[in-house]
């Protein structure tokens, strides 16, 4: 697992027009950090910058000593490079492969052994409870099922971060509180630095080792859930938790 | 009320455009067919068919999917002209594209032929097998971009970059993830592509004619022109060859294939994270210029050119002048006819379509009376069935009344006016009904509540709601009815010219030197891109290219 740090990094558009400015941060190794804020605050263009989707037009991103991205000095590591896991809103499971395709194909391009590849994907099929259903196909999946692949193929590679963009908000209620307790468990039994995008203030305290409320592209307040909780910073932060 | 207008409906769409089709089917014996399949002319015609299609198809497919992938994932500049400007041969003609091909590349006195001889000493000839299919595909090639843009517009970008972080470049994204993804869609373009090759007239007339390449179109016709009792018995088996053809491959396609099938996620705005193309931006943003202007731009020079030269093949920039526009214009008694005919024909064929698929679909989607589905797949069947067949069986079903009912229809507007309606009503009728279905079923309750009768709910509810789907309609039916050419061919006679047949005659016959064709296609091509333009930007962009 690995440290995130970002260096004064920004994102503009267009001259003027920044979807995150100054951000800077450092991740721990192992830490559950959320970015909690209102639609289009820049939580989800920070995360993406993390997995190398969007490509930062300040400031530096490192992840513990190897930077992945300094437009400074022209250097962007690609996303598949990175090692870098990620669980999307959408799911993104792969319609026309099976739940074992589906998980299989981040250790497929690594070239790894088929009997390693398949007892690999047996024991994470077996940590977020799929065992049995590797032959199924996605549209033979109830949505959280299908919310568990994308999480075994995130696991699978091992990576370096988990990044998980709001990830329950299409579960119904009941669901959302047993994943919450899942993903928790999971990414303190394997030790996972997680980044976690959401604008569910409940869900953000109730998992996260540190929360980064975030407004308008600016970072509002770092802190434990407790800090945050007693000691908002201004206005906005005591306004949107409450 | 409802129920009198159903029937009457269901009756019309059983005896125009079910009825012709079956009699064609059902007049050839078993023997008619054995002929064809010993005529070493047919023989040729129908190898000529396959070979031409399959080569356009797999030409289409390999210029479609690569420029539709370019134009939806891509940071390539100037995204969304180039986009219109690539689709914009869909709402051409493709017979004007082959006159525009004659000038230019025409063995002895092409514009094309003469320069690149002299320059490097290639020759250029557009009446050959290349030819036909490099014309054929710089059209066609629309309908595989439009069914993969359709796709790739719709499908959820995350499923792409899920493969990224899995540690897949962009190549290796693209053959496992969106290529599979675009598999129906691929299959979709490719049958679609082929069946218009296959169907096509214009452009096998024009250009496989002087090449002694005959298609069955092109087969069908000098047949039926041959005015012999044997001829027409000969056209009419090949057409029910090719008419039988189509249908299974285009229906087994569907059931074989999922074509209808199709992998995207709904009710989510995906944001496609753009591949950036970096150093190879320029050299593509080059590449695909240069396309476009080859496949596009250069033809129509080459009839604007030829319209404005006095002496054709003899090309000087300076000589350009008017005259040919104002001789074939106004001082050509039949241009006049041709031009008022063609809009009187495309005006009513629109008309009539769009208010019939206003209460038809209505039937279709609001009510569950029998047999409305077996009327919605009758309807939408004419569109595919070649047009050459479909003119050939309301020949022999309406030449003597309407199956021996009532006056001959033969050489007369109507009946030109009817094989258009039958032809063209599916693109009305995929329009409104996809708008009815966007309309909540409560408001149609609530005016009942309210005292609306039927006819009240229909004008007061569903008439004002569907205003942008009814001009979209209307115009989708009159473009393609303006410069139709493959029915009004067969179907046409004295007096009778359209702007289509009248093209074809002037190039065909009667003015190969005055350039008088060049002179109406242009105004084919002016008319489409202002309709075009006129519907994209009333609809804000919803309907049109």
């Amino acid at each position: 697992m690995s440290q995130v740090i970002f260096e004064n990094v920004g994102k503009e558009y267009v001259a003027g027009a920044w979807a995150v400015r100054n951000f800077s941060l450092h991740i721990h190794n192992a830490e559950f950090v959320s970015f909690l804020g209102p639609s289009g605050c820049g939580k989800t263009t920070t995360l993406r910058m993390i997995a190398g989707l969007e490509e930062n037009t300040h400031g530096i991103i490192r992840f513990d000593q190897d930077i992945v991205s300094d437009p400074e000095h022209n250097k962007f590591l690609n996303p598949e490079k990175r090692n870098v896991g990620m669980v999307f809103q959408s799911y993104a499971v792969w319609p026309h492969m099976n739940v074992f395709e589906n998980v299989a194909y981040p250790l497929k391009l690594k070239n790894i052994p088929k009997e390693k590849i398949k007892n690999d994907v047996a024991e994470i099929l077996k940590i977020v409870e799929l065992s049995g259903l590797e032959k199924r196909k996605p549209h033979e999946l109830s949505g959280g099922q299908q919310q568990r692949v994308a999480l075994a193929r995130g696991l699978v590679m091992r990576p370096r971060i988990l990044l998980l963009d709001e990830p329950l908000s299409n579960l119904d209620a009941k669901l959302r509180e047993k994943m919450r307790k899942d993903i928790r468990k999971i990414q303190q039994d394997f030790k996972l630095t997680m980044v976690y995008v959401t604008h569910d203030q409940t869900e953000a305290f109730q998992m996260s080792d540190r929360v980064v409320v975030m407004n308008k592209g600016n970072m509002e307040q770092v802190g434990t859930p407790d800090e945050i909780q007693r000691h908002p910073v201004n206005e906005f932060v005591r306004d949107f938790i409450s | 009320m409802k129920k009198i207008s159903y029937i009457f409906g269901f009756i019309l769409i059983l005896v125009f455009f079910i009825a012709p089709q079956l009699h064609l089917f059902f007049i050839p014996k078993f023997s008619d067919f054995t002929v064809i399949f010993v005529n070493e002319n047919t023989i040729k015609a129908i190898q000529n068919t396959l070979a031409i299609s399959l080569s356009v198809s797999w030409f289409c497919l390999f210029l479609a999917v690569p420029l539709a992938w370019l134009l939806t994932r891509t940071d390539l500049p100037n995204k969304i002209n180039f986009r219109s400007w690539f689709c914009l041969p869909y709402t051409i003609p493709p017979f004007v594209g082959a006159i525009g091909w004659i000038i230019l590349a025409n063995p002895t006195s092409g514009i094309l032929s003469l320069w690149l001889n002299q320059a490097l000493g290639i020759k250029l000839n557009i009446y050959s097998f290349g030819g036909l299919v490099w014309v054929e595909t710089s059209f066609l090639f629309t309908f595989m971009l439009l069914s993969t843009l359709a796709v790739l517009d719709k499908m959820d970008s995350s499923l792409e970059e899920a493969a990224r972080l899995s540690g897949a470049g962009p190549a290796r994204v693209f053959t496992d993830i969106t290529l599979p993804l675009l598999k129906p869609a691929i299959i979709k373009g490719f049958i679609l592509s082929f069946l218009a090759t296959a169907s096509s007239f214009g452009v096998p007339a024009l250009i496989g004619g002087p090449a002694r390449l005959y298609m069955l179109t092109t087969q069908i016709y000098s047949f039926q022109r041959a005015g012999t009792s044997n001829g027409l018995q000969m056209a009419i088996a090949i057409s029910a060859v090719l008419g039988i053809t189509t249908l299974v491959l285009l229906y087994s396609s569907q059931l074989f294939w999922g074509v209808s099938k199709n992998y995207t996620v709904a009710g989510k705005t995906p944001r496609p994270s753009l591949l950036p193309l970096k150093k190879y931006k320029y050299p593509v943003v080059f590449v695909l210029s240069l396309l476009l202007f080859v496949i596009f731009i250069l033809p129509l020079l080459g009839i604007l050119l030829s319209a404005l030269s006095p002496v054709q093949g003899s090309w000087s920039l300076s000589q350009l002048n008017l005259n040919n526009f104002i001789r074939v214009l106004f001082q050509t008694e039949e241009t006049l006819r041709a031009i008022l005919q063609s809009f009187e024909l495309a005006f009513g064929a629109a008309l009539f379509c769009t208010l019939f698929s206003f209460i038809f679909n209505y039937f279709i989607y609001r009510t569950k009376f029998v047999g409305r589905t077996f009327a919605a797949v009758a309807i939408s069947l004419p569109f595919s069935t070649p047009g050459t067949v479909l003119a050939l069986a309301f020949i022999i079903s309406f030449s003597q009344g309407i199956f021996g009912v009532g006056p001959s229809l033969y050489s007369t507007l109507w009946l030109l006016a009817i094989a258009y309606i039958v032809k063209y009503c599916s693109l009305s009728f995929k329009v409104l009904g996809d708008a009815y279905q966007q309309i909540h079923p409560t408001l149609e309750e609530a005016a009942k509540i309210s005292g609306a009768n039927w006819r009240q709910v229909m004008t007061t509810i569903y008439w004002p709601l569907l205003k942008p789907a009814l001009m979209a309609s209307g115009f989708l039916v009159f473009m393609p009815v303006l410069s139709e050419l493959t029915m009004t061919i067969l179907l046409t006679g004295p007096g009778l010219e359209t702007i289509g047949t009248l093209i074809f005659q002037l190039q065909e016959y009667s003015d190969m030197g005055g350039g008088g064709a060049s002179v109406l296609s242009c105004v084919v091509v002016f008319f489409v891109l202002i309709l075009n333009f006129a519907l994209k930007t009333f609809s804000k962009g919803r309907y049109g290219l």
